[in-house]
């Protein structure tokens, strides 16, 4: 029932956005809220001069913060400052869940690893963090801007730097191909669902608050398979590029599948993503013999950062 | 009730290969090669579906023995059970048997594991925030970390996504992976 209605506020906001005959009422409403969402695509460019653009510089813009946001994410052109915006809050929400593990050691040691993982990437200067988590779960996470979270529980799983440039290559490919944004694109509609129902958008905070949801929930919300997938095709090559074995993904993905999926620790993973084994399927099927004349890369067993 | 599900499987696995190596499934038809490279002399077929031993490991090849012969397979044509070095069909049924021990499960359930409620009632944290920030480090540390452990970039094409013709179901031979 609930399910029902929600489909149906999405189905309508959805028509009221995409459509090209779209629903006057909405349109209106819109207006009225100065929203601009009927805005023409010429519109777009305004996204590269974001919430600086605010002083005398445009006078003609009634547009606020909230609007310029809520309009790049329709656009799908999210300018890098407000990707981040949004990531900072989702990463320190969930990093209210979980903390750090205090080892400065270990977290300096990530963060090189995964900084040269994503440099191999088309998007080498977003300001990229890396941390492990305390927690025994086998988990690894990323956040739109380049934040990416691996678990203490997936660590202690790996063997050598190869394994861990692999599963950061997989995050990477989450932040690089905009997993979270695209979701939220579709998310969106519900905080305009929200606001037909009387709460009004009032500032980027709010709007960045109710795309993202209470707390970190949306760091347990599933993206779609075919993101999964394209993640870990992503991780695998840019390990590849950095010149570790390319293999380690898939190698981790196997170990993992021999993870019981009664085990706890294992819940929120196997509930979100692919089952590991039909990722180490899909990842056969996309290499095929495409790697034959990729040059052995190195694990680095020995300079691999072992937690005590 | 639980000896008599374990045992079978026990029994099954002892019979089916020698205890000291690890036992792989093919994925897809693969040629037997000689040595771990595309360019190496074929002797022969692993066959889908088949059962195999793996033996060793080189770059992008798995040393495989299937049906008497040794040979080299792509790696990712082929998936193993359990980790190298234990002896995996025991060990396989030890799991078994540890997950139907009630101590277990109480053990079990006490590691805290990040659920949904604990994520959705996550207030955010500007000091975990900083120290995250503290530890970021430039691309120029990076390059030379890299450097130190002699890694040297490399151009490699993204991959494709495979053609939609993944409703062929694994296969899973009579024993889970």
């Amino acid at each position: 029932m609930t399910k029902t209605l929600f489909a149906l506020i999405l189905a309508m906001a959805a028509s009221a956005v995409q459509a090209s005959d779209p629903d006057r009422t909405y349109k209106d409403w819109f207006k009225d809220q100065k929203l601009a969402m009927a805005t023409p695509p010429q519109a777009a460019p305004r996204q590269t001069a974001p919430s600086a653009s605010s002083p005398s510089s445009s006078p003609v813009s009634t547009e606020r913060p909230a609007d310029q946001l809520l309009h790049a994410l329709l656009s799908g052109k999210v300018s890098v400052e407000e990707e981040r915006r949004i990531g900072d809050k989702i990463a320190g929400n969930f990093l209210g869940a979980v903390k750090l593990v205090p080892d400065d050691g270990l977290q300096h040691y990530v963060n090189l690893v995964g900084s040269w993982v994503a440099q191999q990437s088309e998007r080498p200067d977003l300001p990229w963090r890396f941390g492990v988590v305390d927690s025994d779960d086998i988990n690894a996470f990323a956040a739109p801007g380049g934040y990416v979270f691996v678990t203490k529980g997936l660590y202690r799983r790996l063997a050598n730097e190869a394994d861990l440039a692999g599963v950061l290559g997989h995050e990477i490919g989450h932040v690089i191909r905009k997993h979270q944004l695209k979701v939220m694109q579709k998310s969106q509609f519900i905080a305009l669902a929200a606001g037909l129902l009387g709460k009004q958008v009032k500032d980027e905070n709010q709007l960045i608050q109710n795309l993202v949801g209470n707390g970190a929930e949306i760091m347990s919300r599933s993206l779609d398979k075919e993101a999964e997938f394209e993640a870990d095709r992503v991780g695998m090559v840019l390990a590849a590029r950095a010149g570790y074995d390319a293999y380690a993904l898939p190698k981790v993905l196997e170990d993992i599948g021999h993870v019981s999926d009664q085990d706890s620790r294992v819940a929120l993973l196997f509930k979100t993503h692919p089952r590991p084994i039909d990722r180490f399927d899909h990842l056969a099927e996309a290499v095929g013999d495409r790697l034959d004349n990729l040059p052995e890369g190195k694990s680095l067993d020995q300079r691999f950062y072992r937690l005590p | 009730m639980m000896f008599k599900r374990v045992f079978p499987l026990l029994l099954a696995a002892c019979l089916a290969m020698p205890a000291w190596a690890t036992e792989g499934l093919m994925l897809r038809d693969d040629s037997l090669r000689a040595s771990a490279s595309a360019s190496a002399k074929s002797v022969g077929v692993a066959a889908k579906g088949s059962k195999v031993d793996l033996l060793a490991r080189q770059g992008g090849w798995t040393q495989i023995r299937a049906a008497g012969k040794t040979g080299w397979v792509r790696l990712l044509s082929v998936r193993g059970r359990a980790p190298t070095g234990s002896n995996n069909a025991l060990a396989g049924a030890a799991e078994l048997t540890q997950q139907r021990d009630p101590n277990k499960v109480v053990a079990t359930a006490g590691l805290r594991g990040l659920n949904e409620e604990e994520l959705r009632k996550a207030q955010y944290d500007s000091r975990e925030m900083q120290r995250l920030e503290a530890q970021a480090v430039t691309g120029e540390a990076a390059r030379r970390f890299a450097a130190e452990g002699n890694l040297v970039a490399a151009k490699l094409d993204y991959l494709p996504a495979p053609k939609p013709k993944e409703a062929a179901t694994t296969p899973t031979g009579g024993f889970e992976f």
